[in-house]
C-alpha cells in the first residue's frame, strides 16, 4: 500500500494495467473453471439423444459448471472403452455392451436407463404380414443383424416360441433397407423411434400399411440406452457425475414436454434438415413414449428387473461364460 | 522365401500383439478393451477352425477376384494403350469405376446380382484391378524403342508381339504388381464381406466388432495374415518361375 | 538409284539452333559409303530423316530405286525369351537361309546360336543386330556404329564380306573412325556444322575389297581429305 503511495502516477498506470489484464482474462477464468467432459454418444445426432442435444444446447452443463463436448457416435465407436481409456468420461452404452464389459472386468457403472422400453423392434407390412403371436414368425423370412442386439432378442423369442432356425428363414440385415423395401424380407430390425418412423412414412406414402413387433410385448425387455462413467468417476469425482447427469436428465425432461415441442422440433430440423416436419414430430412422439412412458416418469430410473433378464438371456446364448450381477453396475445414487 | 515370408509376418505380428498387452498393463486397462494372454488364447483355440475355415472361404473369392481383375486390367492395359479415342474412352470408363466408393456402389450391386458371393467377387475385382491397370497401361503404352525398332522398320510388329515384348522387358514390374495385387484383393474381399455378405472372415470380423471382441479380432488378423502371406509367397514363387522359364534367368 | 537431298533444313523439337540449315547431297551410285563426322553434327538425324523416321523437316528428300530403307544402329537388342538362332530363324525372309548361315559363319557367330542375346558380348550383340538386317530385302541400309564393340580384325572381315556378298545394294556407314572409312568406303559424305556451307561434302575413299592390294600413300590422301572437310 506505502509503494502505491508512493508512486502516484506510476501506481495509476499500474491499476489501470491491472484492470486490463483482469477484464482480459475473466473469460479465460471463468472457462477454466469450469470442468471439461466429454459425453461420447451411442450414435449419431438424431431424435434419438434428443434430450443430450437439449441439455447441451440449452447451456444446462454450463450452468452446472461443465463443459461438456458431446461427440457423435457409430458403430464403430465404444463409448465404454473410451472411458477407460480416458477420452471420455460420460456416454451411452446399450445394455448388452454393459454386460460383455463387465463379463470382461471393465469398471463401467451405469447412471442411468434413458430407454424404459428398447426401441429396437421389427417393422412388417401389416396388410400381408399377419404377427399376432410368436408362433406366426413360423415359416417368415426374419431380418436380424448377426451379433447384434435385434439377434439376442430374436433368439430368444424363437426359443419362447418352441421354434428353431429350421422353422424360419433369417436374413442378414446391413444397412440397406433394399431387401425389406423389395419384400425380400418379412420382418425388419429397426429402431421404431428413427428409422421405423421414416420407412412407415415411405410405405405409407405407397399405400403400405405398416406395424412394428414389440418383443417387450411378448416378455422379451431387452434394455437399451444407458448412461455410463467409470467407477473411479463415481468413486473419486461424485460431486462431477450428479452434476452432469441432473444437467442431462433436465435436459431429456425438458426435450419431451409436450409444450416445448415446437423448439425442441426445430432444434433436431437442423440437425437432421432432409427429415419433413412430421415425420421428425412422429418420431419425437415414439422416443418420448420410450424413454417418459408415463407423464410423471421420472426420466432415468432403471429397471432392475429387465437388465437381469438382459443378463440371463446373454448367459443362456453364451455370449457371457458366467454370470456378472449386472445389478451390481447399476448405480441410483446420482438419479434426482 | 515362403517360410521367411511367414516367419517375418508372426514377428510382426507378435510385436503387435506384445505392444497392445505393454499398453494394457502399463495403463492397468480391462480385458475388455484390450484383451489378456489367456483370453486371447481361449479364443484362437475356440475359433481355430471356424475362422480357418472363413478365411480359406475369403481367399478363394480373392483369387478368384484377383485373377478376373488382371484379366480385366490387362485387356483394358490393352486396348487403352494408344493414343486413339476408344483408348482414351477405356481409361476414362476404368478410371471413373475406381473413383466410385464401394460403399455407395454396394446397394446397386445387391439390387443387380443380391449379397451373395457374385458382390464379393465384383468388389474384391473392381478393388484389385486398378493399381494392376494402372501398371499395365503403363507399361503397355511405353514403347520399348531398341527392340521394337527392328520389328517396326521391317513390318513384323503386330499388336501382339508389341504386348509381348513390353510384357517381357517388364516382367519382374508386372509379377510383382500381381503378387501385391492380392493384398488387394484380399483386402477388397473383406470389405465386401463386411458390407455385403453373410460368409467369410470379414463378415466374422463384422460380428466380432458388434459384440466389441477385439479377441476374435486379433485372431481374425492372425488368420489373415497368414493365409495372404502364404498366398503372396506362392505368387511370387510362381513369378519367379515364369521369369526363369520365360527369360532363361 | 538415285538418292538427292536438297536445301534441307530440320531443327529438334525445343530446339533454337539448326542441326540442318540447307544441307544438300546427290548419291547417284550404289556402294558401301560412309557418313561421317564429329558428335552431335546431325549423322543419326539425317539417317532417321532418309529412312522415314523424322518427317518435319523442310526441304527434299528425292529417292528413285530404293524403296526399301533400313536404319539399323549399335543400341537396338533381341528379345530375351528365346536363343539368338531361333530369334534369326524366325526372322529370316524365305529363300535366304543359305544366305543367314554363310553370314552367321563369317562374323564368327556360330558357337553363339543357342545362347540368349542377353548372354553375349557387346560386340556380339552388335554382330548379331546386323546379320539380321542384313538378311532382310533392302536397297539401302544404313549402319549407325553397327560394329561399335567388335575387334579390328572380325571388322574387317565382315566389312569385306558385306561388300562381297551385296554388291548392288547401298550402303551407308556411320562411324567415327577415319581410317576405317577412308579404307572401305566408297564414297564419304562427310557432315558439317551448320554454320560451314555446304554442310555436307563428298571425299573418295579406297573402297577396299577382297584379296586387293591397298595403296597406302592413296589412304593417307584419302584421310587428309576427310579430316579438311570436317
Amino acid at each position: 500500500m506505502s509503494e502505491h503511495h508512493g508512486l502516484k502516477g506510476n501506481g495509476r498506470a499500474l491499476t489501470a494495467l491491472a484492470i486490463v489484464l483482469a477484464v482480459s482474462f475473466l473469460p479465460i477464468r471463468s472457462s477454466q473453471a469450469a470442468e471439461a467432459v466429454v459425453y461420447r454418444l451411442k450414435w449419431l445426432f438424431n431424435v434419438s439423444v434428443v434430450g443430450d442435444l437439449y441439455a447441451d444446447e440449452k447451456g444446462l452443463f454450463a450452468e452446472k459448471n461443465l463443459a461438456v463436448t458431446v461427440k457423435e457416435g457409430g458403430p464403430e465407436r465404444d463409448a465404454i472403452k473410451e472411458i477407460e481409456l480416458g477420452h471420455a468420461q460420460f456416454g451411452v452404452a446399450s445394455a448388452d455392451q454393459v454386460i460383455r464389459a463387465r463379463s470382461k472386468g471393465s469398471p463401467v457403472v451405469v447412471i442411468a436407463q434413458l430407454f424404459q422400453v428398447n426401441p429396437l423392434q421389427w417393422i412388417y407390412r401389416s396388410g400381408r404380414v399377419r404377427i399376432g403371436n410368436l408362433s406366426d414368425l413360423r415359416g417368415k423370412t426374419l431380418g436380424v443383424t448377426f451379433g447384434g442386439n435385434d439377434e439376442s432378442i430374436l433368439r430368444t423369442l424363437l426359443a419362447m416360441a418352441g421354434l428353431t432356425e429350421r422353422d424360419v428363414n433369417l436374413f442378414s440385415v446391413r444397412y440397406d433397407y433394399t431387401p425389406f423395401l423389395r419384400d425380400r424380407v418379412d420382418i425388419w430390425p429397426v429402431y421404431r423411434n428413427a428409422q421405423g418412423i421414416i420407412l412407415q412414412d415411405q410405405l405409407g406414402a405407397e399405400g403400405e400399411e405398416t406395424a412394428f413387433f414389440n418383443p417387450a410385448e411378448y416378455g422379451v425387455r431387452f434394455v437399451a440406452n444407458s448412461v455410463v462413467t467409470s467407477e473411479a468417476m463415481v468413486r473419486e469425482r461424485g460431486d462431477m457425475v450428479r452434476r452432469f447427469l441432473s444437467s442431462l436428465l433436465a435436459g431429456w425432461q425438458m426435450a419431451l414436454e409436450a409444450s416445448r415441442q415446437p423448439q425442441v422440433l426445430e432444434m433436431l430440423a437442423r440437425f437432421d434438415p432432409n427429415l419433413p416436419p412430421r415425420v421428425l414430430a412422429a418420431q419425437l412422439d415414439a422416443t418420448r413414449s420410450m424413454v417418459r412412458p408415463e407423464p410423471n416418469f421420472s426420466v432415468g430410473a432403471f429397471d432392475a428387473a429387465a437388465w437381469r433378464q438382459t443378463e440371463r438371456i446373454m448367459l443362456e446364448q453364451g455370449l457371457i461364460p458366467q454370470p456378472v450381477g449386472v445389478e451390481r453396475s447399476l448405480e441410483p445414487a446420482f438419479l434426482p | 522365401m515362403l517360410p521367411r515370408r511367414i516367419l517375418q509376418f508372426l514377428i510382426i505380428y507378435v510385436l503387435g500383439i506384445c505392444a497392445l498387452l505393454a499398453l494394457k498393463y502399463g495403463a492397468g486397462l480391462s480385458d475388455y478393451v484390450i484383451p489378456g494372454p489367456d483370453d486371447l488364447w481361449r479364443t484362437g483355440t475356440e475359433v481355430f477352425r471356424p475362422f480357418g475355415l472363413d478365411v480359406l472361404n475369403t481367399l478363394t473369392v480373392a483369387i478368384l477376384g484377383q485373377v478376373i481383375s488382371v484379366v480385366l486390367a490387362i485387356f483394358v492395359g490393352v486396348a487403352g494403350r494408344r493414343a486413339t479415342w476408344f483408348g482414351s474412352f477405356i481409361k476414362v470408363a476404368a478410371y471413373n469405376v475406381q473413383a466410385y466408393p464401394i460403399v455407395a456402389l454396394a446397394p446397386i450391386l445387391f439390387i443387380l446380382v443380391g449379397d451373395g458371393w457374385i458382390t464379393r467377387l465384383l468388389i474384391a475385382a473392381m478393388i484389385c484391378y486398378f493399381p494392376v491397370l494402372l501398371s499395365v497401361l503403363g507399361i503397355m503404352s511405353e514403347p520399348v524403342e531398341d527392340i521394337e525398332h527392328f520389328y517396326r522398320v521391317t513390318g513384323r510388329l503386330r499388336w501382339q508381339l508389341e504386348v509381348k515384348i513390353r510384357a517381357f522387358e517388364n516382367l519382374s514390374k508386372l509379377t510383382t504388381v500381381i503378387s501385391g495385387s492380392a493384398t488387394l484383393a484380399f483386402a477388397g474381399t473383406i470389405v465386401a464381406e463386411f458390407i455385403a455378405a453373410n460368409a467369410g472372415i470379414g463378415y466374422s470380423i463384422r460380428i466380432a466388432l458388434y459384440q466389441s471382441d477385439l479377441s476374435r479380432i486379433l485372431a481374425a488378423l492372425f488368420f489373415i495374415g497368414i493365409v495372404l502371406s502364404v498366398y503372396q509367397g506362392l505368387l511370387e514363387i510362381t513369378g519367379a518361375l515364369v521369369r526363369r522359364t520365360w527369360a532363361g534367368v | 538409284m538415285r538418292l538427292a537431298c536438297r536445301d534441307i533444313r530440320y531443327r529438334y523439337p525445343g530446339s533454337e539452333n539448326e542441326l540442318f540449315n540447307g544441307l544438300g547431297f546427290v548419291l547417284e551410285e550404289p556402294g558401301f559409303h560412309a557418313v561421317f563426322g564429329p558428335s552431335g553434327v546431325g549423322k543419326t538425324s539425317l539417317a532417321r530423316l532418309l529412312t522415314g523416321g523424322i518427317d518435319d523437316f523442310s526441304g527434299d528428300v528425292a529417292v528413285k530405286g530404293l524403296p526399301i530403307r533400313l536404319y539399323s544402329h549399335n543400341l537396338e537388342r533381341l528379345p530375351g525369351w528365346s536363343s539368338v538362332g531361333k530369334h534369326l530363324s524366325r526372322i529370316t525372309p524365305p529363300g535366304r537361309e543359305a544366305q543367314r548361315e554363310t553370314l552367321v559363319e563369317a562374323f564368327g557367330l556360330t558357337g553363339f546360336m543357342d545362347s540368349r542375346f542377353s548372354r553375349l558380348s557387346l560386340g556380339q550383340r552388335n554382330r548379331v543386330n546386323l546379320l539380321r538386317y542384313l538378311i532382310q530385302h533392302f536397297q539401302l541400309l544404313i549402319m549407325d556404329e553397327s560394329l561399335a564393340n567388335v575387334d579390328e580384325q572380325t571388322r574387317e572381315q565382315i566389312l569385306l564380306t558385306i561388300k562381297e556378298m551385296f554388291p548392288e545394294s547401298c550402303f551407308l556407314y556411320i562411324s567415327h573412325n577415319v581410317v576405317e572409312v577412308a579404307t572401305f568406303c566408297r564414297k564419304i559424305l562427310v557432315l558439317r556444322s551448320p554454320e560451314k556451307s555446304p554442310q555436307a561434302v563428298f571425299v573418295g575413299g579406297q573402297d577396299r575389297r577382297k584379296d586387293a592390294r591397298l595403296d597406302e600413300r592413296r589412304l593417307q590422301q584419302s584421310m587428309l581429305e576427310i579430316v579438311n572437310a570436317s
